[in-house]
């Protein structure tokens, strides 16, 4: 066949390379939780915290006019009623000055009518078609929080007790680790996110670790099958089929990665912006996926 | 052979009906999507769960209050047992109904205890003038700030609150003031005593303007026991010097003296009113609530999403450039690297797309933007098993097997671990739609449905589509399925 991956001599470099990265993934999550400002394993959302998340366009002729957001801010401060409102307010100008995305805590739906109207006053006028509002309150943060941990280990429950019956416990412990390791490392990746750039995971960010881990088992169970029904007509020795299965699955799991990443690439690009960073998050995760399919649970299987 | 020319009929009637269903039952967007506002409900129980009972109870009267206040095609529905969903759509303001739907609206006659009276002079005069504070904050407010003035209502609020020896918990001056009006209006409640007639006994409520002065005043309609209940208490008391109040979630907004002509029979004829300086806004909200009645549970809002009608609809146009070109680059790839099969798997992913869409709106399924992420992401799924099968295929043909028996046994081999993979991606839906929010619902509702009809369109579509290929005789050349430097080595 076409392709001849090496993984019998390789396995001491996988296996480091994988370690690695893992390390560098709690190292994150370890920084994350002691040295930043949320003192948490990643960056949560207001989805999370509960929050108002404001995004207006402005109407302009031609180009908007530019404003400092601390001037905005000034200026909000002299003309609100409720000053309350204004305590940890975060304001941004995107696109050319054309859209206003306002993040505060928790508001009432009056506090954020008024708070718009203001804005308004300012730096209208505003289009309010173009508004994008959420209001979440504490109280449902935290049982969204609680709900999607839970979704996460029902779930990785669920398909663990399906992997451990479906093969045998070599196959099914390693099907896991290779699991686990897709998911640490996304969730990693996104905890360096947080640090940096203060990127926000949300809801959706849960989703997406739930369906990265779908995903990553399904590659993972494909290559299993393939270096099961080779081992069984026994042409080779043991870890040469498995070197041999890899071989032969290396197209499939490229290729449907790749089929997989198109449509994702394409949310990236095209799609609306509350599906960036999921759609980011599950890229990695089915790039991870695929490399810890291929190279890494096999490897695991190898003997010395 | 004729079993398969069977399916081909199948599959081409699903096709049209798919069409059909589309055509005669548009599908139902998410408010992300159409703009429009969506406010969640919280149930508040303190001790124990909330019962389904109670849930259906919190419901119904949601419901009337909804009706009530003529919110157009507007949608309320349960989520996960303590929690309501209300979807308003278009550009309707949800000020109105959070504030109309967040009350619990309890309605309680009550009589006035005896030797009270100083008491309740006392507490209704520092009511006045904390109502003309609020006054003149307004006016304050509506014409430029005067900060001396606003000192002068500061210092007003700091010795009645000290009166009353209170400290409010809110930060602004308006805030504090509703607070304190709160405080009064309750503490003239703790000198009235409950009676049995509650709004329970209300058939009706009403509004209409007063007839001395601007003000609102709310009619109430008594059914027939009510009525009798409202005659008992008024005789009980008429002619005495003790009132009846009128009281609201636990705040007394009006107190009334029944007077000595009503001593023998009480005020018969089933119907109040309640004069309570309302405005219009306030009447009509006061009247929606009472005749949808008391909340069984008092609700919170705990979450409130708005989208406008403009982003919504670039929302859809995003979602249809990222569904389509995903879909175009993923077919460029197949076509690419496996030719006819490559092709016949395009043709499936196209049947894969209308039978989707057609059990969206035969479910139905709510189009949300992650439900169209649920569908984009499905569409690589969905090319997985083709993928499986024709690799399968390849190497049969590789082996030297015919066109035919290699098709055979593609199919037949890979079907194992396609279902097998599959199984894993269900199992993650099944969870997230069990246990995920209302947003996290629709993508595992899109993605799971993806992966069970990619089943059928991949596995049973494509062999069919495939088998009536190779009846012709120009499309049954090995070259035709194998890039020719592939098929050399």
């Amino acid at each position: 066949m076409k392709y001849n991956l090496e993984l019998i001599n390789n396995k001491r470099k996988i296996i480091s390379f994988s370690t690695f990265l893992i390390l560098l993934s709690l190292l994150g999550i370890l920084y994350s939780t002691f040295n930043t400002s949320y003192k948490k394993p990643i960056n949560l959302g207001m989805d999370f915290l509960g929050g108002n998340e404001l995004r207006i366009e402005r109407i302009c002729e031609e180009e908007c006019s530019n404003f400092s957001p601390d001037s905005v801010l000034g200026n909000l401060k002299e003309i609100s009623k409720n000053k309350k409102v204004l305590n940890n307010i975060k304001l941004q100008f995107q696109n050319n000055n054309k859209l206003i995305s306002i993040r505060t805590p928790y508001l009432s739906i009056e506090e954020s009518n008024n708070l718009i109207s203001n804005l308004d006053n300012i730096v209208g006028p505003l289009n309010y078609e173009s508004k994008d509002s959420r209001l979440i309150g504490p109280k449902l943060g935290k049982r969204l929080l609680t709900n999607c941990v839970t979704s996460l280990l029902v779930s990785l429950f669920a398909i663990s007790l399906y992997i451990t019956i479906r093969f045998d416990k070599k196959y099914a412990l390693f099907a896991l680790l290779a699991l686990f390791h897709d998911l640490l490392i996304v969730f990693g990746i996104f905890s360096w996110l947080g640090i940096i750039l203060s990127v926000e995971v949300n809801s959706l960010f849960a989703v997406s670790l739930l369906t990265i881990a779908g995903y990553s088992v399904n590659d993972t169970v494909v290559i299993f099958d393939r270096i099961r029904e080779n081992l069984k007509s026994k042409r080779e020795g043991y870890n040469e089929t498995i070197q041999l299965s890899v071989n032969e699955s290396f197209r499939r799991t490229t290729f449907t990665s790749i089929t997989t990443l198109i449509p994702l690439l394409s949310i990236i690009l095209f799609g609306s912006y509350s599906l960036f960073w999921f759609s980011l998050a599950l890229s990695l995760g089915i790039i991870v996926g695929s490399y810890s399919s291929i190279l890494l649970a096999p490897s695991l299987l190898l003997k010395d | 052979m004729k079993r398969r020319q069977g399916w081909l009929f199948f599959i081409i009637f699903l096709l049209t009906l798919s069409v059909y269903l589309l055509i005669n039952y548009p599908l139902q967007l998410g408010l992300d999507l159409k703009g429009g506002s969506q406010l969640t409900l919280q149930i508040i129980k303190e001790e124990g769960k909330v019962t389904r009972d109670e849930l259906e109870a919190v419901n119904s009267v949601i419901d009337k209050r909804v009706n009530n206040l003529g919110v157009s095609e507007s949608n309320l529905q349960t989520l996960g047992g303590d929690q309501l969903i209300l979807e308003l759509p278009g550009e309707q303001n949800p000020l109105v109904a959070s504030r109309v739907l967040g009350k619990t609206a309890l309605l309680e006659f009550r009589t006035q205890k005896e030797g009270t009276s100083t008491d309740l002079k006392t507490l209704q005069l520092k009511r006045l003038s904390i109502k003309e504070l609020i006054e003149q904050y307004s006016f304050a407010e509506k014409n430029q700030n005067d900060d001396n003035f606003l000192k002068v209502i500061q210092d007003d609020l700091k010795d009645i609150e000290q009166e009353f020896n209170y400290s409010s918990t809110s930060n602004d001056l308006y805030g504090k003031l509703i607070e304190i009006k709160k405080y009064v209006n309750k503490e003239i409640t703790n000198l009235f005593i409950k009676t049995d007639l509650s709004g329970k006994d209300l058939i009706n409520a009403g509004r209409r303007q007063e007839q001395t002065n601007s003000n609102w005043e709310v009619l109430l309609t008594f059914s027939n026991s009510g009525g009798e209940k409202f005659a008992e208490i008024t005789k009980s008391i008429a002619g005495t010097n003790q009132l009846l109040a009128i009281i609201l979630d636990g705040e007394s907004i009006s107190e009334a003296s029944v007077g000595n002509q009503f001593a023998s029979t009480g005020i018969t004829g089933g119907s109040a009113t309640i004069s309570g300086n309302f405005s219009a806004e306030n009447a009509r909200e006061l009247e929606v609530q009472l005749k949808g009645g008391s909340l069984p549970l008092p609700i919170e809002i705990v979450e409130t999403n708005t989208i406008g009608a403009l982003l919504g609809s670039k929302n859809i146009l995003k979602s249809l450039y990222a569904a389509i070109s995903g879909l175009i680059f993923v077919g460029i790839f197949m076509i690419f690297n496996y030719r006819i099969l490559g092709f016949v798997s395009v043709l499936s992913l196209v049947l894969y797309g209308f039978f989707n869409l057609a059990l969206y709106s035969l479910i139905p399924v709510t189009l949300t933007l992650p439900g169209i992420s649920g569908l984009i992401l499905s569409i690589g799924m969905a090319v997985d098993a083709n993928i499986l099968i024709f690799e399968r295929i390849r190497e049969e043909l590789y082996d030297g097997n015919t066109l035919t028996r290699s098709i055979d046994s593609g199919f037949q081999r890979a079907n194992s671990s396609i279902v097998d993979g599959h199984i894993t991606t269900l199992l993650s839906c099944l969870v997230l739609f069990l246990l995920g929010t209302n947003f996290v619902k629709g993508f595992a509702a899109t993605l799971g449905i993806g992966v069970l009809i990619s089943l059928f369109t991949s596995l049973n579509c494509s062999k069919t589509i495939l088998r009536f290929f190779i009846t012709y005789q120009s499309l049954r050349q090995k070259n035709l399925y194998l890039p020719k430097n592939n098929f050399s080595n």
